[in-house]
């Protein structure tokens, strides 16, 4: 009697489960690299905001300090974000019939919250307080990048545990002397003084930064 | 520290049951019954889909940052900074008076409660009660919406029906209407009443409380013949006798007399005072007395009597035998002692005492008299019984209720809810939906105390204006605006009353403002009163006692009091301090009289008086007279929210009734128990947890608590070497076992209830437990507690055993919990010797009816299938090493939850590392040791062990 199946059959038998042994793996390796991504972490890409709020408009153009609009972050754990009243502070008086401001004004008129969507964000059980970094010389632009220069704000650092690590173990590097804080655009150069120097100036060494009690409760 | 006899937790414990034994020997007792239960095909499909589904949803956690928004404020309001809490000072109303609070906010929303250490009824520290009125704000199942009849009605026509009323009133001058409201010391509430009175002479308004203390405000008009009130001043007590006292547990001021009680007992700080205790039933005063002697009502009339022949000179009546050993000590100490006698007798058993208290010559040294700060009925013969006879006889046309429930606590004799059937015009104006509101024609909603306006005093007179936390959040309306809409249409706003009424104290604006900000009105406490004693005080005829041989008590529970807080989970299910009850109310038998009537734990009996009955399970309470039965007031209600509802059994309908002996007949069914009193049990070789001796084993070898405690070598010693090194003292001389701690740290902790189900089956989530021993014979048991949290060990054991690194040491010597590691094997929790991690079976945060607005967002929620556990208040650490840091300071003062909140400053928690710290102090003190020290864990929480003022020179004959 003839077989079902001929002896050729044995080579695509093999390669078919040694393609789907390698699909396995693939697609495992696909689900663990996926989450490292720029795309899962939604970085570089700037989310649709109900004003197409330009930093760099507002900072580089008219040099408006970070603090008049995120005003509570020098003694909060949150920034803060402005309330429409700060954004009528100026837009009362120019471009007062701009369309695009529209849900700026209908929010004064209707006395109904402006709601942004969120760039960065850490997940709910990490504590991050910005006021305690802002007074240990680390900069605006060390998480959030290069703000100044964004006309659509997006998120330029993954914000992750790692990336959070990275700082936490060697702070020095990092830290900037008090009075370039607020300036995006900082650079270390031959004029910053050593790590060392700032890690003493700012008190910083005292702690195990990297204790799990540090950031989570 | 050898001691002869093993301190017992429960009397199965103490008859060492073999299923006692095998239970608590368990790590995770009901885990074995659920693992073994057979399980079909199908349910094991349902689990493999269920799990499948979990793993599914795990995989969606992957991907990447949660999506969220930003939302700001319009125009943000003053002094609001995102992400910075405020404190706003306030008041919680007990039984009318007052005990000072602050109120802490988050971005608007009141999320904790503390003490006001400005108020003398709270210096600082909270009641379980004042603690949870966090979740009555929240109360998801608060009135709302104005009914008429149970059908709804517009605000407009409460209003229409008001002026109705305001018709009637003018043309009857009053007569028939009647304002039923609970006890008050609110000035501004009173000055309405009186200004009711001017428009309306013939209305009458009755102050009724279920727990009331009438008794011993009548005493005084005996006794002084005036409305005055007892106010001791413990600090300067050397010895001092409670007879049936509720001085530390629920007297008005009980928090500052236990404060003042505790700075006197441990003896490594401040000469001794002692407390003698004399009661039929255990009590907090009991278990916190030095002597605790068992007297049933019967023998508590014959030694009133006996201390009136020895301290007034009145005709000889014998005692028995200790008594006069306790005379002898009063009389020694004369003008340093007092007698406190509690409000369940009689107002002549009062004013003896009161006339006792001028023998012994203490007035002005250890108590004085102040005016009774709250408010009188509109006449001395309104009372309760009187209002429903006049209801019954048709003289009541109109019923205003305002804050009470008497359908559900008036003495079940009363029948108040037929007489209110009678009444034409029933308003109740009430907060939750309650059995009055459900019986009256109009259900008002009423405010919650902190949505609006009013004023309050304390139990010295002490005044303090309450400010709204929050505008309304179910549009209720106010007592103050209720009674306004009587007086005429355009009301004013309770804040202007309450304005109107201390406009002389706080005229100025910053007068006002400072007494909003510091929560207490200058110089509006009582004066002290220099009225001397009627010389009828000492005469007076002590009415006959109860001629039955067993007498049925009821008392009110310690954290439901009259049942007004039943609907709030976190008063259900914390344990009450000496049965050690969650989630109901048996009937407290004393040992020998259930093994007469062959009772046991949870048999279930039928008690009938007077023609009333009702089915209810026992408990036996050791220490407890023979010749009593005690029944909790506050449970079973029948219109309350789902928490409330059908918990525990009624015994207000038994209330008011003749003093014949109640029958009691086994039913033969059982019920199970939810009582802590064995759960988490630890053992060690002594068997002796809360360490105890007497000031005399003090004297003789300081260290005697500790001989046996040798230090012993680490396998690997490790030392955090962090800037701060966080340690805690229990001081248990002070800690009067008040459960304060428990719900603080509940509050500020987010921790879930579980329900009673989860509570037999011992997975009760409170972080801090009050483990309460007995030591001694059942019938005459000495009381312990011991509250117990996470150690914090240095050579911690449940972190060796965790496969995934979950728990770890910080380098300030914080046993950290890292919930987002936890995979959930338990290693942990079963290699704990102290039993104080908590296992999340089931997603208890997610399930809890709760608004997510009350949690405190400084502390993760946590998930199903994660253990948790004390983490010294992480968060608080955290702010206060953050804000250190930040502006410069030197040194963090971090105050946990539980010490905030402790009456007695029990717990003292700091920094061992700094300088001067007093927690080092503590530590290194005589009387500090570790628990369970045998096991080596070097735990960062260490104890004080407790002294007895014992007169060992004399106890003889007891």
């Amino acid at each position: 009697m003839r077989s079902v199946f001929e002896p050729a059959m044995n080579f695509w038998a093999s390669l078919t489960l040694l393609m789907l042994t390698l699909a396995a793996v693939g697609i495992s390796f696909l689900a663990w690299l996926w989450p490292h991504g720029d795309y899962a972490r939604r970085m570089n890409w700037a989310p649709a905001q109900p004003v197409p709020f330009s930093h760099q408009h507002h900072v580089s153009g008219l040099g408006i300090d970070c603090r008049y609009c995120h005003a509570s972050v020098e003694v909060s754990s949150n920034a803060g974000m402005p309330p429409t009243f700060t954004c009528m502070t100026c837009h009362s008086q120019i471009w007062t019939n701009a369309a695009l401001l529209e849900p700026v004004r209908d929010s004064m008129k209707d006395d109904r919250p402006l709601a942004w969507r969120r760039v960065a964000d850490v997940p709910d059980y990490v504590y991050f307080n910005h006021s305690i970094h802002i007074a240990k010389g680390v900069g605006c632009s060390s998480c959030h990048g290069d703000v100044a220069s964004m006309a659509l704000t997006y998120k330029a650092k993954s914000l992750t545990m790692q990336f959070c690590l990275d700082c936490h173990r060697d702070p020095g590097p990092r830290l900037r002397p008090k009075d370039r804080i607020y300036d995006t655009r900082w650079t270390r150069d031959a004029t910053t003084p050593a790590p060392e120097l700032l890690l003493a100036a700012y008190g910083v060494p005292q702690r195990n930064l990297t204790d799990c009690s540090i950031c989570h409760r | 520290m050898p001691q002869v006899k093993p301190q017992w937790r429960s009397l199965a414990e103490l008859a060492q049951d073999a299923q006692f034994l095998s239970r608590a020997e368990q790590e995770f007792p009901g885990l074995g019954v659920a693992l073994t239960a057979p399980r079909d095909r199908r349910e094991a499909l349902t689990l493999m889909t269920a799990a499948l589904a979990l793993a599914g949803a795990g995989l969606g956690g992957c991907n990447g940052a949660p999506e969220g928004h930003l939302i700001p404020a319009v125009q943000q309001p003053p002094g609001v900074v995102p992400g910075v809490p405020d404190y706003y000072s306030s008041a919680h109303i007990d039984g009318g008076y007052a005990e000072g609070t602050v109120i802490k906010h988050f971005m608007g929303r009141p999320i904790k409660v503390e003490g006001n250490p400005f108020h003398p009824a709270s210096l600082g520290a909270t009641s379980p009660m004042a603690q949870a009125e966090l979740l009555n704000f929240y109360d998801p199942r608060r009135s709302w919406g104005v009914t008429r009849a149970k059908l709804p009605r517009s605000r407009p026509a409460l209003e229409q029906a008001l002026a109705d009323q305001r018709a009637r009133l003018a043309s009857t001058r009053g007569a028939g209407f009647v304002i039923l409201t609970g006890a008050s010391t609110s000035p501004t509430l009173a000055a309405q009443l009186e200004a009711l009175r001017k428009s309306y002479p013939l209305i009458r308004w009755l102050h009724w409380e279920p727990i009331e203390r009438e008794n011993v405000k009548n005493a005084f008009a005996l006794a002084y013949g005036a409305r005055l009130a007892f106010l001791p001043l413990i600090q300067n007590a050397d010895v001092i006798l409670a007879i049936d006292s509720d001085l530390l547990s629920a007297a008005p001021g009980h928090l500052s007399f236990a404060r003042d009680f505790a700075a006197r007992r441990n003896p490594t700080r401040a000469k001794m005072n002692r407390l003698y205790a004399i009661e039929a039933t255990p009590s907090l005063t009991g278990a916190a007395a030095d002597e605790r002697f068992i007297a049933g009502p019967r023998e508590t009339h014959k030694i009133l009597l006996a201390l009136a022949s020895a301290l007034l000179g009145a005709p000889p009546a014998e005692g028995p035998p200790w008594l006069d050993r306790i005379v002898a000590d009063l009389k020694a100490n004369r003008g340093r002692c007092f007698i406190h006698l509690g409000p369940d007798h009689s107002p002549e058993a009062h004013a003896l005492v009161l006339a006792m208290n001028e023998a012994l010559g203490g007035r002005g040294a250890v108590y004085a008299l102040v005016d009774e700060p709250t408010h009188f009925s509109s006449d001395d013969a309104l009372s309760l019984a009187t209002l429903v006879a006049d209801m019954r006889a048709g003289r009541v046309n109109s019923l205003l209720i305002i804050d009470s429930n008497p359908v559900y606590a008036a003495p079940g004799a009363l029948d108040f809810a037929e007489a209110l059937s009678q009444v034409e015009f029933s308003l109740c104006l009430s907060a939750t939906p309650s059995e009055t509101s459900e019986a009256s024609l109009w259900a008002v909603p009423m405010i919650h105390l902190w949505e609006g306006w009013s004023d309050a005093r304390a139990f010295d007179g002490t005044a303090s204006v309450m400010q709204p936390q929050a505008l309304p959040l179910y549009q209720g309306v106010g007592p103050h605006d209720l009674l306004g809409l009587l007086l005429g249409p355009d009301a004013p706003k309770a804040r202007d009353l309450v304005r109107q009424t201390w406009k002389d104290q706080l005229g100025a604006a910053d007068a006002w403002t400072d007494a909003l900000a510091v929560g207490v009105i200058p110089g509006a406490a009582s004066s002290i009163s220099n009225r001397p004693l009627s010389g009828a005080a000492a005469r007076v005829r002590l009415p006959e006692p109860p001629k039955a041989r067993i007498v049925l008590l009821f008392r009110p529970d310690p954290y439901l009091h009259d049942g007004r807080y039943a609907d709030n989970p976190w008063l259900q299910e914390l344990p009450r301090p000496l049965t050690r009850m969650s989630w109901g109310n048996p009937l407290q038998i004393s040992p020998r009289r259930a093994r007469e009537l062959s009772l046991e734990h949870g048999d279930v009996v039928r008690i009938a008086i007077d023609g009333a009955h009702t089915t209810t399970p026992i408990i036996v309470a050791p220490g407890q007279s023979d010749d009593c039965i005690v029944a909790l007031l506050g449970f079973g209600r029948r219109h309350a929210g789902p928490v409330g509802r059908n918990v525990g059994v009624d015994f207000f309908k038994l209330a008011g009734r003749s003093c014949a002996a109640p029958d009691i007949q086994k039913t033969g069914a059982k019920e199970e128990l939810a009582s802590a009193q064995h759960h988490a049990a630890i053992f060690d070789e002594w068997g002796v947890y809360a360490r105890n001796g007497t000031l005399a084993q003090f004297h003789s070898d300081p260290d005697f608590v500790r001989r046996g405690d040798e230090p012993r070598p680490a396998l690997y010693d490790w030392k955090p070497e962090g800037p701060a090194a966080w340690g805690m003292s229990i001081d248990l001389n002070a800690c009067i076992g008040c459960g304060a701690c428990v719900v603080a740290c509940q509050a500020e902790n987010n921790i879930p209830v579980v329900g009673k189900a989860e509570v037999l089956r011992e997975r009760e989530m409170q972080w801090l437990r009050i483990d309460r021993y007995y030591d001694g014979p059942p019938e005459t048991p000495k009381t312990s507690f011991q509250p117990v949290l996470c150690m914090h060990c240095e050579e911690a054991p449940c972190e060796p055993v965790c496969p995934v690194g979950a728990t770890m040491h910080d380098s300030e010597g914080l046993n950290v919990m890292v919930y987002n590691r936890c995979v959930g094997t338990r290693f942990c929790s079963n290699n704990c010797p102290y039993k104080v991690r908590r296992f999340n079976y089931f997603d208890f945060s997610g399930e809890e009816r709760r608004a997510i607005e009350s949690r405190n967002p400084e502390v993760t929620v946590r998930a199903r299938g994660v253990m948790e556990k004390c983490t010294f208040c992480l968060q608080r650490i955290a702010a206060a090493r953050i804000i250190a840091d930040r502006d410069g300071e030197k040194a963090a003062t971090v105050t946990t939850a539980c010490e905030a909140a402790c009456p007695t400053r029990a717990f003292t928690f700091g920094d061992l590392a700094a300088k001067g710290s007093e927690v080092a102090a503590r530590r290194a003190g005589p009387l500090s040791y570790a628990l369970l020290a045998n096991q080596n864990t070097k735990p960062r929480v260490t104890y004080e062990a407790r002294i007895l003022n014992v007169d060992e020179t004399k106890e003889t004959g007891k």
